[in-house]
């Protein structure tokens, strides 16, 4: 090793080239601006709703600004009057504790069914399973969430049962879920190392032992990814829950959506939707932030996107369930 | 670099081939991801135990209802009944849907509407993953751009249609559409779903071979001529999932039309929420439904043409 690599060679064709600084990449900064333009379309509307909900109490509905700021319509979410006017503030209350306990209940039950179902997955199904599997599970994702309340609204009448949120908009939004979780599910334990269970049995644990000991503390973070999308998309559904409507508080976005349709529509709709994006963004953060937190316990080094991405993998629930079987054919 | 170039350089025809023949051996194992872990002991009995909640849950909740759906369609409607139908089987309902214009009209400006969102997300989702899979280096900014892309799927659909119509209606004058219209619908479907766009490209983007790419710039071709014969063959799948999911979605889409649209816009679904709550005409509106599933299911197929997609997708 006596560096002969700085020696002069001895051929011409082993002469170094050396190629010209790296040139700016234009294209990179063109994209750039582009992705910057697309986050303002991405997230323009929002923030126009949430500077129009600080309008003052004469303020109009319309960007742009008009009037003078005032935190009426956010105070109008707490109060029962504001100014002398009533608003429609323990609608929103109650609507709001409907939500939040429909949700959580929604987001538990995604999480038990999709670590159950990939439970059984992970044990290999018997006979052709995967494949019914594979199609009910895209079924689930690929259902239009009106045409699932229509279908549901059906049966329940069919059946002489009175359908209402609990009974059958849950479940309609469990079954939205459960392709997410079940995704997420796979992905955690695509990564899972098998040998430690066997080491854990080696030991003389037993099964169940095992499984309390070694497999739950170890994919548990797997099963709040699953418990956070059950969650959201039902604390944010409309198509799935506005047939099961009893009453405009049944729900957070039934709320909102009577709000938006029955004229009058006033800068606290803007507040109240301000509000549930605000809350969305920041279970989102949660998220992140375990998410984080597993990663750096975790320590091993991560060598694709989408292997770290697991939860946001299962958002493209089909490109993770269906980008295989083309491949194959090429 | 040079090192790793070495052995791939060595593959040949054969050596392709085979990598080919193994992957096809089971293609829906590997898009559900591999199954690990040593077969236990315990038998299916377990394993069945295991899938039961689910199984129940996904029968009750998703395959019944739509089975009903099916069902209702070609029963007969009735006044008095406490469903709102009776188990007499009929083609009635259907005739009455084939025969009513206005439910054309609407699916036709339904598949429209799809098509057009498909075609806009797909032009103007691609640069977006392009930027994020390719031209964004590290890992870290990777996600975190792509995170900060990707946020709103969180948040509520209704709420961000509910941004598209006042709010939004002086600024959209200035570009002369009016509020509401087919083309707010359509603007904000976009707005809505382009994420289930980017999602697919950016996934299959990041794993098209950079090598590849490098290859055929290096042998002469321009960016174009790459990206023709390179990186658009391999992210066809991408594409086409994409594009699945968005035409799904949009023609399928209830509540975005009835906000952003408020009455002047109708869609199928609308029209099958007009049968079912509005003229309690159950029957009928499951037959506009099952033929929302059919134009559904021709979409889907007409869209796996594209690609080389297996044909029991």
């Amino acid at each position: 090793m006596s560096a002969p690599a700085f020696e002069a060679p001895a051929r011409p064709q082993d002469r170094v080239i050396k190629r010209p600084a790296k040139r700016r990449d234009w294209s990179k900064w063109g994209l750039g601006t582009y992705f910057v333009v697309f986050l303002a379309f991405l997230y323009g509307p929002m923030i126009v709703m949430a500077i129009l909900s600080l309008q003052g109490y004469y303020g109009a509905i319309t960007f742009p600004f008009r009037g003078s700021f005032g935190f009426n319509w956010w105070r109008s979410l707490l109060h029962s009057t504001v100014a002398g006017s009533p608003t429609h503030a323990s609608d929103i209350h109650t609507a709001a504790k409907n939500s939040l306990f429909l949700s959580i209940a929604a987001g538990a039950i995604v999480a038990f069914i999709a670590f159950t179902l990939s439970m059984a997955f992970r044990r290999r199904w018997r006979f052709r399973t995967d494949a019914v599997a594979f199609y009910v599970i895209m079924l689930a994702l690929m259902t239009p969430g009106f045409l699932l309340a229509v279908g549901t609204q059906l049966f329940w009448n069919y059946l002489g049962l009175s359908t209402s949120i609990w009974k059958t908009a849950l479940g309609a939004n469990v079954v939205w879920g459960i392709p997410f979780g079940f995704l997420v599910m796979l992905s955690v334990w695509n990564r899972y190392d098998p040998r430690v269970e066997e080491a854990a049995r080696d030991l003389g644990a037993d099964q169940t032992r095992t499984f309390r000991e070694v497999t739950l503390p170890l994919v548990w973070t797997g099963l709040f990814g699953c418990f956070l999308f059950g969650f959201t998309l039902t604390w944010n559904d409309y198509d799935r829950s506005v047939l099961f409507q009893t009453k405009a508080s049944d729900s957070l976005p039934l709320e909102i959506g009577g709000m938006t349709f029955t004229g009058g529509v006033r800068p606290d709709l803007y507040a109240l939707g301000t509000a549930t994006t605000i809350f969305s963004l920041l279970v989102i953060g949660v998220l992140l932030v375990v998410a984080s937190l597993r990663l750096r316990f975790r320590g091993a080094p991560v060598r694709h996107v989408e292997e770290e991405l697991g939860v946001a993998t299962a958002i493209d629930a089909g490109a993770a369930g269906s980008a295989a079987p083309p491949s194959a054919d090429e | 670099m040079s090192s790793s170039s070495g052995p791939e350089s060595q593959l040949n025809a054969a050596g392709l081939e085979q990598i080919e023949e193994i992957d096809q051996t089971a293609p829906r194992l590997r898009a559900l991801g591999t199954a690990t872990g040593p077969r236990e002991r315990g038998g299916g009995w377990v394993t069945a135990l295991w899938a039961l909640p689910g199984t129940l849950w996904l029968v009750f909740y998703l395959v019944l209802p739509l089975v009903f759906i099916v069902l209702v369609s070609f029963w007969t409607y009735k006044l008095g009944a406490k469903s709102g139908f009776t188990t007499n089987w009929t083609l009635e309902n259907y005739g009455t849907i084939v025969h009513s214009s206005t439910y054309w009209h609407n699916m036709l400006t339904s598949v429209y509407t799809s098509l057009i969102a498909v075609a806009a997300c797909l032009i103007l989702g691609f640069p977006i993953a392009y930027f994020l899979a390719l031209k964004v280096h590290t890992l870290r900014n990777q996600i975190a751009l792509f995170v900060i892309a990707l946020a709103p799927f969180w948040t509520s659909f209704l709420v961000r249609s509910v941004a598209w119509t006042y709010p939004l209606s002086d600024v959209l004058g200035w570009f002369g559409v009016t509020t509401p219209s087919t083309t707010s619908v359509r603007l904000a479907m976009i707005q809505l779903y382009i994420l289930f766009m980017i999602t697919p490209l950016f996934f299959t983007l990041s794993q098209v071979d950079r090598t590849a790419m490098e290859a055929a710039r290096d042998l002469g071709g321009n960016w174009w001529q790459m990206f023709r014969e390179v990186i658009v063959p391999q992210i066809l799948p991408g594409v086409v999932i994409g594009s699945i999911f968005i035409f799904v979605l949009t023609m399928g889409e209830y509540g975005t039309v009835l906000v952003v649209g408020q009455n002047y816009v109708q869609s199928v679904g609308t029209i099958v929420n007009s049968y079912i709550t509005s003229a309690v005409q159950y029957p009928q509106g499951a037959a506009a439904a099952v033929l929302l599933v059919l134009a559904l299911i021709a979409g889907v197929f007409a869209i796996t043409r594209f690609s080389n997609l297996r044909e029991d997708l």
